[in-house]
């Protein structure tokens, strides 16, 4: 048993292990996306074989419904703003949570323990039911139907948690790196930004895309605050594709517009699980 | 599109004819309307108009009407939004309560007037021009427009159910459009019997259970007399029959949920012969692969109970948002008294199907499916307008998918209706 | 065996030399404001947009939950304008007023909604799908952590079902599970009914959470094990640790602080997850799988909407999670982790 050290040191493993490794992690992967497949694969079908009550894999391939969603919708547009909020939401978030995060971790303030209870606390009271006054205060700073709206709205709800994962990584973080930083004559930011952070990369980067993602994919807020087409985030947008809720989605245009809204998502996944890696061997050498 | 010009015309002399409504086009509009005539071309402003009919098959046909608006009224300029029917309600409730960020005109539920109404979210629109031809209107849908006998809102659009059938599976079953309730039992399992195919899919939600409760006389709510009669005899009466229907032969057994989707799918794919459902679905029908088109499309009136034959009325009506600057009233009354003239309304049931709620549109109209539909609107039961209408559907819903899916007894079911009712939608009738 | 425990224990441990100092003597404002400033400097961003936007509404509500106050008698007074012209305004006769702990007792007495019944489907959709989520999210991100042949690719084909907007998901799951054109009954050649009794409706939501859900949580777990130190594995495998024993005394000790976190937020979350049922089961069969924050939106927000019950069901809620919390962290410090 022991041959098969953890760890990033490739070590050997017997082939049937390997095999079984394979196999599970294929047998998730195909639960993961076949309702994703099923919605790729609808992607391309004409509109009236989509839900119909015959199932096929592929049946009349055709790439309409794609020209239809960027030709006839504000497709692109949405595409821009989800964007645009996403990233910013992810910048401000982060940064508001990674201080906040090494704050915690770091320093013994009063007010300390009573932040940690608010952030949780804040994700207690059910979003449905206080919509309304949180429009009507969006209203008074004059926000309704503005990217700033959902920024700061997605940084409430990314914000807390990511402060909390944060604390966690820094707090595995030694201590005696804050000293060195201080014996060289950095101040408590300084540390924290020229030290800390680079270390807890693997932190940042698990952070990072759950704020992209709490932005990209989030409809509630997007709903109360967005009026006008042109402000439209992509999640929302895609709303309107679910025109009547009883009755049927608009499949040819919402299964495209899910399958290019997925690959932003996938893309920035890639980049951020290259850093999932990175942290420990940079935290290894210090300590 | 050949009619789409002809309307254009009579659009614009209509319009020239009725610029005489807004009073002037200065801020301080308090005038009452005056009769004389006003250029259109001095009527300036910038109208939000939110629309909640589908972005796809319908959203077209409107903006091509906003185009036409402004041959004749070329300074308004219409922001034309188009919001999701299911958020629509709460959207607007929650801007116009903030008073930032609501629509100068809405397209507004029938069920919805009376509630935004009685919030003061609404301008009354008494002292318009917009009222003046209000008996060519059918009185159902006119009746939707009002609250404590004010006008807030013009009709654009009217439903009913009505029972659709596809005329291939009668025909080879060699059945009449059943009448009753009674008729559609031996129809449906004569179809079964003869094509192999289901007879009838009723949809188990409470929307669709009114019919049978019309039927025998019954309602949810009786707005005059502020009583509840949910559980009345007449309604537990027509939802037993429902219950009744789906147990027989040639009678799909709904699924609990999304039954509406299922019973559409298997009516668009001839697995079914007869469906009670409204004009909204003409357009996915005529489409869909496989049925055959609005030819193989029969209508007639639902089925009759013991009582009668009646269905509830649905639609749209245009609205005016109480936050609105008055300075654009004028706009606002051309837009909509444009959007809701016969040529417009018949326009509209030509080219995607709606159903006018305009009596004299019907002359208008060379839809022969429109033509279908107007006998079955003359049987529609208006429903209670009252502020309170858009919760009494969810308990019934629950009480639907009791009675005909899970076999519940239906004066149980609706006794549970009823207590809802009383402790949370209208505490103040008497019954529950 | 003790030596490795003993070795997890130190990096797991943050230093607070700096800070001990601080509070273990009494300062003046002045003085703390002066030693402190820097922390409450870095979190006060957040404080403030936490406040504006999340805390001032709840206090609200919290204050709402003591009032009759719907949207129909909250106004002073209702004015009717005329677009003709003219305002009338009439006070309103029924202007909301406090009243105790009224819609406390209607909530929980039943006369209004089914809390109790809603509570019991919450309690089973959250523990359920939390237990789920985790369990599989840590044995995937375990898997995916060791170094293997296509690795990446695993990572992102198991991330998508968080990548796609939840409600496109819960859309084509629904259509997985339908009666009649869905997959799973065209595969089982069946014409079972996924949602005629709420045991196999709940079943059914669950799973499609539980789906969308585990992605999170391999991720979050998987950045976790980046920052547990190779050299407690190997200084494990040197005592002759079984695997089982590496995982038991290295890798959930070294992931508890991440596991905390996660499980905590994740069952509060769950708690308060409202599209999945919403849109899967829209809560059938009869209410069957409505939990509370979908019952309370059905209850209070569809038609006039009840502010007032609607806040009830809120700080139920919030004092539900807020109990939960204590008991957790009273859990979690008998096992030696503080916050």
């Amino acid at each position: 048993m022991s041959q098969a050290v953890r760890g990033q040191k490739v070590h050997k493993r017997p082939i049937g292990k390997s095999l079984a490794l394979h196999a599970a992690l294929i047998v998730a992967s195909f639960i993961a996306v076949f309702p994703i497949l099923w919605i790729l694969l609808s992607s391309f079908k004409p509109k009236q074989w989509i839900q119909s009550d015959e199932i096929t894999l592929v049946k009349e391939p055709t790439l309409a419904n794609y020209s239809n969603l960027l030709g006839n919708t504000d497709f692109l547009r949405w595409f821009w703003n989800s964007t645009i909020i996403a990233a910013f939401t992810m910048i401000i978030g982060i940064a508001m949570a990674a201080s906040a995060g090494y704050a915690i971790s770091r320093f013994n303030f009063p007010g300390k323990r009573p932040l940690m209870w608010t952030f949780l606390v804040t994700q207690m009271f059910p979003v449905a039911i206080l919509i309304v006054p949180i429009y009507s205060i969006m209203a008074s700073l004059e926000l309704i139907n503005t990217p700033t709206s959902l920024v700061i709205a997605y940084c409430t709800v990314a914000v807390p948690f990511c402060t909390w994962m944060l604390k966690g990584y820094f707090d595995t973080i030694p201590a005696e790196i804050d000293e060195a930083g201080r014996v060289d004559g950095l101040g408590p930011f300084g540390t924290f930004w020229r030290l800390i952070l680079p270390l807890a990369r693997p932190g940042l980067a698990v952070t990072a895309f759950y704020t992209f993602l709490t932005a990209w994919g989030e409809v509630a807020y997007a709903s109360a605050f967005l009026n006008t087409n042109d402000q439209f985030t992509l999640a929302y947008g895609l709303q309107t594709f679910v025109p009547r809720p009883p009755a049927l989605p608009l499949w040819d245009l919402l299964t495209p517009a899910a399958v290019l809204i997925t690959i932003p998502a996938g893309i920035v996944f890639f980049f951020a699980q290259k850093h999932l890696v990175a942290g420990l061997t940079a935290g290894g050498t210090k300590s | 599109m050949r009619r789409a010009l002809g309307s254009v015309a009579a659009a614009s002399a209509l319009a020239l004819a009725l610029a005489a409504c807004g009073g002037s086009d200065t801020p301080t509009a308090q005038s009452t309307p005056t009769t004389q005539a006003v250029d259109p071309a001095t009527v300036k402003a910038d109208l939000t108009w939110w629309d909640t009919s589908d972005a796809t098959n319908e959203a077209p046909e409107f903006k091509k009407l906003i185009a036409q608006f402004n041959k004749t009224y070329p300074n308004v300029h219409v922001n034309y939004q188009s919001v999701p029917f299911g958020e629509a309600q709460n959207k607007f409730k929650n801007a116009a309560k903030a008073k930032s960020g609501a629509p100068d005109i809405l397209r507004a539920d029938v069920g919805w007037v009376s509630e935004f109404a009685s919030l003061g979210y609404l301008y009354n629109l008494d002292d318009t021009e917009l009222v003046k031809d209000q008996q060519d209107f059918l009185p159902v849908p006119l009746a939707s427009t009002k609250f404590n006998g004010k006008t807030y809102g013009v009709p654009q659009v009217t439903d009913s159910l009505a029972l659709m059938y596809n005329k291939k599976l009668l025909q080879q079953a060699g059945v009449q459009p059943p009448k009753t309730w009674d008729e559609m039992v031996t129809a449906s399992a004569t179809i079964k019997q003869k094509t192999g195919k289901d007879g009838t899919f009723l949809n188990p939600a409470g929307y669709y259970l009114l019919p049978f409760i019309y039927g025998e006389g019954g309602d949810l709510v009786d707005a005059q007399q502020k009583k509840i009669v949910v559980n009345a005899p007449e309604a537990v009466a027509g939802s037993k029959k429902a219950a009744e229907l789906v147990k027989k032969p040639g009678f799909t057994k709904p699924p609990a949920t999304d039954a509406y989707n299922a019973m559409m799918t298997a009516f668009k794919s001839g697995k079914v012969a007869m469906i009670v459902n409204g004009p909204w679905e003409l357009n996915n029908i005529k489409s869909a692969d496989g049925f055959g088109g609005l030819d193989n499309l029969g209508l007639t009136t639902v089925p009759a109970g013991t009582k009668k034959s009646g269905s509830p009325v649905g639609g749209h009506d245009y609205v005016v948002w109480s936050g609105m600057p008055r300075e654009k009233a004028a706009a606002a009354i051309a837009f909509i008294k444009f959007m809701t003239s016969a040529d417009t309304e018949a326009q509209v049931a030509n080219d995607i199907g709606l159903l006018p709620p305009r009596a004299s549109a019907y002359a208008k109209v060379t839809n022969p499916v429109i033509a279908e539909f107007k006998p079955m609107m003359d049987s529609g039961v208006g429903r209670a307008w009252i502020p309170e209408a858009g919760q009494l559907f969810a308990p019934m819903d629950e009480a639907a998918t009791k009675i005909m899916v899970q076999g519940v007894d239906a004066q149980t079911a609706l006794d549970g209706v009823a207590k809802t009712y009383k402790s949370e939608v209208v505490p103040d009738y008497a019954g529950g | 065996m003790t030596t490795v425990t003993e070795a997890v224990t130190p990096p797991a441990r943050p230093s607070k030399g700096r800070g001990r100092r601080a509070s273990s003597s009494r300062t003046s404002l002045r003085t703390a404001v002066g030693r402190h400033w820097y922390a409450w400097a870095m979190v006060t961003p957040v404080v403030v947009v936490l406040a504006i936007l999340v805390l001032y509404p709840m206090v609200q509500a919290i204050w709402l939950s003591l009032t009759n106050t719907t949207e129909a008698n909250q106004a002073e007074q209702i004015c009717q304008l005329s677009l003709g012209g003219g305002q009338v305004c009439t006070p309103n006769p029924n202007h909301a007023h406090f009243v105790g702990l009224d819609n406390y007792v209607k909530l929980l007495t039943g006369q209004i909604g089914r809390f109790w019944s809603q509570f019991g489907i919450t309690l089973i959709w959250t523990f359920a799908c939390v237990i789920f989520h985790y369990t599989i999210g840590l044995g995937l991100a375990m898997l995916l952590n060791r170094p293997l042949r296509g690795r990446s690719v695993y990572r992102i084909v198991l991330i998508l079902p968080w990548a796609v907007p939840a409600f496109v998901s819960a859309f084509a799951w629904k259509f997985i599970f339908d009666r009649d054109a869905g997959l799973i009954n065209k595969l089982l050649g069946s014409t079972n009914d996924w949602f005629d009794s709420t045991p196999k409706a709940l079943t059914a939501v669950i799973i499609v959470n539980v789906w969308l859900g585990v992605p999170f949580m391999m991720v979050a777990i998987l950045g976790g094990l980046q920052s547990i130190p190779a050299e407690l594995y190997e200084a494990a495998s040197i005592d002759g640790a079984t695997a089982w024993q590496r995982f038991t005394n290295v890798t959930l000790p070294g992931l508890r602080s991440v596991s905390a976190t996660i499980i905590l937020l994740g069952t509060i979350w769950t708690f308060n997850m409202f599209p999945i049922i919403y849109i899967v089961s829209r809560g059938g069969p009869a209410g069957g799988t409505e939990i509370l924050v979908t019952g309370a939106f059905k209850e209070a927000f569809e038609g006039i909407r009840n502010y007032s019950i609607a806040a009830t069901y809120g700080v139920l809620i919030l004092s539900v999670l807020i109990a939960y919390s204590v008991g957790y962290r009273y859990f979690l410090r008998k096992q030696g982790e503080v916050w």
